[in-house]
């Protein structure tokens, strides 16, 4: 029977394959509870220290506030314009809307050392210093393509004949947006709105030429410490960081379904 | 039985879209009640004139007046009609219950009121126990039921549908082409179905309207617009037909006699002496053989086609002209194809339209 053995292989492929890409993530998380500063198989306890030091690494709570801060913001700013834009490229009659939705979308397609580099030395000759203007800015190019890409495609995905169908059922036009429109669209909005913050919360590569010594990412502020002191505490926070991210994609799951994350709903 | 009054009354409606002017001075009469099609190919501007009833698109000028009220300018939720979309437009993100239920929310009405509204349009629909479905777990027949017990849930003064069958397969809709209409009467519904299909006219309506590049041709009910065409257009776009060119030579009491490459012909209308005119007859008042009280032809057999309860036979007449008969099964002679053949029909039932009015 060819079939079963190769649906047996294709079962042990799919496994080993999810473990390699979760193994790292096992690893760190039991290394975070190791009770020694060197991370030993078996283990020979489970201890909390660590967390407890995470807040006492030499500049963490800026570093972490500032990561925030520019998440948040740029998602939000991203959500608001890429929204805007995806409904001028997908709904209006823009000449080269499909040549601009590609314009808007290309930043996901640029290395990011390239992105980097090209936007300190255009901030520079456009005088624009301040780290975190800078900063917010380039996560700007960043977390906008995850936006307009998913809401271009949500929005295409749409049937303005339900608004009109709602419009006749009793609904003004605002009406019928909120309560059609909103509701079909808000999948697209949430699932955009995660990736662009993780997409931003994580950055390195852009972040690393905008950064001074004084405000560093978070991302940059770790490998500062792996260099200076390789102890569990980097564990820790990376677990804590894995665990945030899973709430989060928990959260999503429950509202719109991760099937959808994945791309693969209809 | 009295005359019931107007219910929906549309007037000298136009509307432009660029230079193309898609309704032409529209009038059009509807009593409460009544289902009307408006048939036609696309472009003829049916869709507009259901879409300006809706209120989706109101007309450049002209008026409409629903239910004795004049609502040209009326936005659509204010109207109180009801569509039936080709895409159904069920919300996604509601159930079917949800849908159902959606203007009576909108409306404000009382929750106890719209579980039963929702319920009875359900059952009506025949779909009662499956308001707790996702649309998307639905067939295409029953979102298309859904979409309809939707447009009925709020009582409108009109329901219309703007091709709303054409999306199911050929089978379902013919099936679905009685029930609705069946379904409508039960509920006195007044309703106007788009279509560009003539069985689906022929079958649901009391009146159908034939329209072409943004004018109603012909306004009669299915059976008097097919044995009546007022025009060559109707004629055409309603059944099949024997179509033969010809000059008029005589005429008198509204009828012609027109000379044809097949002989001499007399039909219905009226026309000067030496009008062109196509001279045309519906292929069941055909029938073989010679008859000089009739109308008449020969000619040699082009093809037999076997369609069940018909036959239809292709007859090459000459000179370009052709004869298109239908005998019933019940006919026991059937030509054979290269068969040399004569056919005869009713000059009552012939009828001339101006030859330059070509569709």
């Amino acid at each position: 029977m060819m079939t079963r053995h190769a649906i047996i292989f294709c079962w042990v492929l799919a496994i080993g394959l999810a473990l390699f890409l979760l193994l790292p993530l096992v690893v760190i998380a039991a290394a975070s509870f190791s009770p020694t500063p060197v991370f030993d198989l078996p283990l020979s306890g489970a201890s909390l220290r660590w967390y407890g030091r995470i807040g006492r690494l030499d500049g963490f709570w800026p570093s972490l506030s500032l990561s925030l801060q520019i998440a948040v913001l740029s998602t939000a700013l991203s959500l608001v314009a890429g929204t805007l834009a995806a409904i001028a490229i997908a709904r209006g009659r823009l000449p080269g809307a499909t040549a601009l939705g590609t314009l808007l979308v290309s930043p996901l397609m640029m290395p990011g050392l390239v992105l980097g580099i090209a936007l300190l030395q255009y901030f520079r000759m456009i005088g624009l210093t301040a780290t975190w203007s800078a900063l917010l800015v380039a996560h700007l190019v960043v977390t906008l393509p995850y936006v307009a890409r998913t809401m271009i495609a949500g929005l295409s995905r749409f049937d303005f004949t339900l608004i009109e169908a709602a419009r006749t059922l009793g609904c003004t036009y605002a009406g019928s947006v909120i309560r059609v429109m909103v509701p079909a669209l808000a999948p697209s909005f949430l699932i955009s709105g995660l990736f662009s913050l993780l997409a931003s919360f994580d950055n390195y590569p852009v972040s690393i030429f905008l950064t001074d010594v004084r405000s560093k990412t978070l991302p940059i502020r770790m490998l500062q410490y792996i260099e200076e002191a390789p102890d569990p505490t980097l564990a820790a926070l990376s677990t804590l960081i894995l665990a945030g991210t899973l709430v989060l994609l928990l959260i999503s799951d429950r509202l719109v379904g991760l099937h959808r994350m994945a791309g693969t709903a209809d | 039985m009295s005359e019931p009054a107007p219910h929906l009354v549309i007037s000298a409606v136009s509307k432009r879209f660029g230079a193309a002017t898609v309704l032409d001075r529209v009038d059009l009469t509807i009593r409460r009640g009544e289902l009307v099609t408006l048939l036609g190919p696309s472009g003829c501007g049916k869709t507009t004139l259901l879409r300006a009833i809706a209120g989706l698109s109101p007309p450049d000028t002209g008026t409409i007046a629903l239910a004795g009220r004049d609502v040209t300018h009326v936005p659509p939720h204010r109207r109180n009609v009801g569509v039936v979309f080709q895409s159904y437009a069920l919300f996604p993100h509601l159930t079917v219950a949800g849908n159902v239920a959606f203007g009576l929310k909108v409306r404000g009405a009382p929750k106890a009121e719209i579980d039963r509204a929702v319920q009875r349009a359900l059952a009506l629909v025949k779909l009662g126990h499956l308001g707790g479905r996702r649309i998307s777990a639905l067939s295409g027949g029953q979102q298309q039921r859904v979409a309809l017990a939707r447009a009925i849930a709020v009582e409108p003064d009109v329901l219309l549908f703007d091709e709303a069958l054409s999306a199911l397969d050929r089978k379902l809709r013919e099936e679905m082409q009685i029930e609705l209409r069946r379904l409508l009467q039960d509920v006195k519904a007044t309703a106007i179905f788009v279509t560009h299909d003539q069985d689906e006219a022929l079958t649901m309506s009391d009146r159908v309207a034939v329209m072409n590049k943004g004018r109603i041709e012909q306004l009669a009910a299915p059976r008097e617009l097919y044995a009546r065409p007022a025009s060559l257009f109707a004629l055409n776009f309603v059944g099949l037909s024997t179509r033969i060119a010809g000059q008029v030579v005589g005429g008198q009491d509204g009828m012609v006699d027109v000379v044809t490459p097949v002989g001499r012909l007399s039909a219905r209308g009226a026309f000067q002496l030496g009008a062109s005119v196509i001279v045309a007859t519906r292929p069941e008042q055909l029938r073989l053989g010679a008859d000089h009280e009739a109308n008449s032809a020969s000619g040699r057999v082009r093809s037999v086609v076997f369609q069940g309860s018909r036959t239809l036979v292709d007859v090459d007449a000459g000179a370009g002209a052709s004869l298109l008969a239908e005998l019933s099964g019940r006919e026991a002679e059937v030509p054979r194809v290269h068969d040399e053949v004569r056919f005869a029909w009713p000059a009552a039932e012939t009828f001339a339209f101006a030859a330059e009015a070509s569709p």
